[in-house]
């Protein structure tokens, strides 16, 4: 097993900053972590449970510059804004790291592929850095992750004594700790990270026939389509496109095509031209996301939609809680009662 | 970030022209725009009845339209679009001159079966704009017509602004085995090509027969929905039932999420349907 100390993890950190944006979990005040391009290598923090907001913002913005659109005269030239600089993600938890597979699942491995998400994808290397525990609210380990699972980073950390062991996965993590001093501690063993109580999955095959319980509108009753459970979420992928003007002179106009979240948890999510809307009901919409995440995305590109992280659980100004939701269809499709 | 390249992908309109506007109806124009490069016209070479196609309005935004030529009649390619009246895009669209530039992507989703309701009576249901991506439907019978049965054309609207393809329904009518029934919600006094009423009853009245016959209907949900009741009590079943749905659409490519009808996305599961795979969906369009 690798291992490395912490000043030669600042130091390689450091050499990493140099060469690539560098992004890690920070203290944005106020006792909120973020994951945040790195200007001040004091600035990051180890000791933090999970950020406040995924990573998945620097895989799939939440506004991206699509394209620029030049319009000079009557001609007009399209520039695809494709991201330059290499990046590395540290810090990274490993339940955020999960959340890229769904990512991938869909933007790379569903034809046709994203040529924007592609690009950013092959520019980033992904460090994580296991969870010393699972917090209230956390159930990776229900679907199919780990606080120390190294599956979806290229390398992974775990906190040893006045260091880290380190794993490596992938031939890109390979690469990235070419320029690190490591030891090979043969006799290294991984850390016991205690574990939350399981929640149970209902198994994919099984949620259509709980599509039109009532356990839905009752739940919808309560939520205020606020959205907030979609933009914490390192797994919903929604989005909308939209031009917006960048410049506007004599003779040249220039505008960008952007690509921004989208929530179906918000009321016109569904709305069409004629104005019909097939999911105008709070229930419906709340449905619609829980469905996408353990039946829709699993049946169509393969992985869950949900890596258990529990942010949309803190997030929810109404308390709708996807653990509660969890247990609550298990048991309905046992044909138990349940209320919302 | 800088420009890195100009390969085409897949969210990366092909950039064309403005050809030709014609006056459609009220707020409806025909845009026929030409495409600029290889790579475009390669793309739009062979598109078939009932796909769609992404149109730009450069600086405004992109929307969904129904391709409303075929390619064995133009080299153009022709979309019927609405105004919105709160519309970004069909907006900006609307307030494009001839030779502007714009941009499509596409040809996108899956077409109607033309090949297997060969030797099929069609009856063709068209409400308002939703007749645009049918005219494509009603053009290849005519170009093939020894290939298909009876054509009865139900073509309605809200009033008679609002029907689409007016300077054709002579050449339509013409046409060998061909009807053309026509009817609008509100008949003002002077119009008298067709019915008052819904076209759930000029399909009543019309009462075409179910043997060997095939309807394909593309209009609002609530149409597509009360159309389907009268077929049934005509003697129809839903697999005879061809239908388009709709879904907002932010890419058409089952990337953005917006389209789904539960496990499916209308974008490229759709946007034509069996009626009767229609009533499978576990969440429904209505
Ligand atoms: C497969 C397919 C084929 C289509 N074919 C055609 C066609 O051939 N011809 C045609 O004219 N149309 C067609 N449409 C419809 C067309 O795509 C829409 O009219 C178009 O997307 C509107 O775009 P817009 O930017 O102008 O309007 P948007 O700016 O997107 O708004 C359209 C309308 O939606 C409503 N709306 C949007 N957002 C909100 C909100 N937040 N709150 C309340 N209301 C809201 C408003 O009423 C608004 O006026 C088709 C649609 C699909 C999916
Ligand atoms: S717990 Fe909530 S926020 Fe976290 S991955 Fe699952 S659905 Fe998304
Ligand atoms: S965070 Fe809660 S209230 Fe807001 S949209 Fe999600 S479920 Fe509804
Ligand atoms: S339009 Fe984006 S998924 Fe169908």
């Amino acid at each position: 097993m690798k291992f490395i100390t912490h000043n030669n993890l600042l130091a390689w950190l450091g050499k990493l900053k140099e060469e690539r944006t560098l992004i890690a979990p920070q203290d944005v005040g106020k006792g909120h972590i973020h994951y945040r391009p790195v200007s001040d290598m004091d600035a990051i923090t180890f000791d933090y449970t999970r950020p406040d907001m995924s990573a998945k913002e620097f895989l799939f913005p939440q506004t991206e510059r699509l394209m620029r659109i030049e319009k000079r005269g009557d001609e007009v030239t399209l520039h695809d804004y494709f991201l330059e600089e290499k990046q590395v993600i540290f810090g990274l938890r490993p339940c955020d790291a999960h959340g890229f597979l769904a990512f991938d699942a869909l933007f790379l491995e569903q034809d046709p592929p994203d040529a924007y998400y592609a690009r950013r994808r092959e520019m980033t290397t992904l460090v994580g850095l296991s969870c010393p525990e699972m917090w209230e609210n956390c159930f990776c380990g229900s679907v199919g992750g780990g606080p120390d699972d190294p599956s979806h980073v290229d390398v992974l950390l775990t906190a040893l004594g006045d260091g880290y062991a380190v794993q490596v996965t992938t031939p890109k993590g390979e690469a990235l700790l070419a320029s690190a001093n490591v030891q090979e501690k043969p006799d290294l063993a991984l850390p016991e990270i205690p574990q939350n109580d399981p929640i149970p999955i209902l198994p994919t095959g099984e949620w259509p026939a709980l599509f039109d319980n009532q356990y839905w509108a009752r739940l919808g009753e309560r939520c205020l389509s606020c959205k907030l459970c979609t933009y914490v979420c390192p797994a919903c992928r929604c989005f909308d496109l939209r031009d917006e003007e960048v410049l506007s002179g004599a003779g040249l106009v220039i505008h960008d095509r952007m690509r921004v979240w989208d929530a179906c948890t918000a009321p016109n999510y569904r709305t069409i031209a004629g104005g019909h809307n097939s999911r105008a009901v709070k229930g419906q919409r709340i449905r619609n996301r829980y469905y996408c995440k353990f039946y829709y995305y699993p049946e169509d590109f393969g992985p869950l939609g949900c890596v258990g992280c529990g942010r949309c659980i803190e997030a929810c100004p109404v308390n709708i809680d996807i653990a509660e939701m969890l247990v609550a269809v298990s048991d309905m499709s046992q044909g138990q009662e349940v209320s919302a | 970030m800088t420009e890195h390249n100009h390969k085409h992908h897949s969210m990366r309109p092909y950039l064309g022209r403005l050809a030709g506007i014609k006056e459609l109806g009220t707020d409806i124009r025909l845009f026929q725009i030409e495409l600029a490069d290889e790579a475009g016209k390669e793309a739009f070479a062979d598109y078939k009845p009932g796909q769609f196609g992404f149109v730009s309005a450069f600086g405004e935004g992109e929307a969904p339209f129904g391709i409303t030529s075929i390619p064995a009649q133009s080299d153009l390619l022709e979309f019927a679009i609405h105004r919105h009246p709160h519309g970004k895009t069909t907006q900006g669209l609307h307030n494009l001159s001839v030779g502007d530039p714009i941009g499509v992507r596409g040809p996108l989703g899956n077409s109607f079966p033309m090949e297997d309701i060969k030797g099929k009576d069609i009856i063709v249901l068209g409400g308002g704009i939703g007749g645009a991506p049918l005219r494509p439907v009603i053009k290849t019978v005519m170009e093939n017509r020894d290939d298909y049965g009876t054509m009865t054309i139900l073509w309605a609207a809200r009033n008679p602004g609002l029907l689409i393809f007016t300077d054709e329904y002579d050449e339509w009518r013409d046409a060998p085995r061909t009807e053309l029934h026509l009817t609008v919600d509100n008949k003002p006094p002077d119009w008298d090509e067709g019915d008052e009423g819904l076209i759930t009853a000029l399909l009543e009245k019309v009462n075409p027969g179910p043997e060997n016959a095939i309807t394909i209907t593309c209009g609002p949900p609530i149409m597509i929905h009360f159309v389907a009741l009268t077929l049934k009590k005509l003697g129809f079943t839903l697999d005879q039932m061809l239908v388009t749905l709709e879904g907002r659409m932010h890419c058409g490519i089952g990337k953005c999420g917006r389209c789904n009808l539960g496990d499916i996305f209308v974008c490229t599961d759709g946007p034509v349907f069996y009626h009767s795979d229609v009533a499978e969906l576990l969440e429904s369009f209505l």
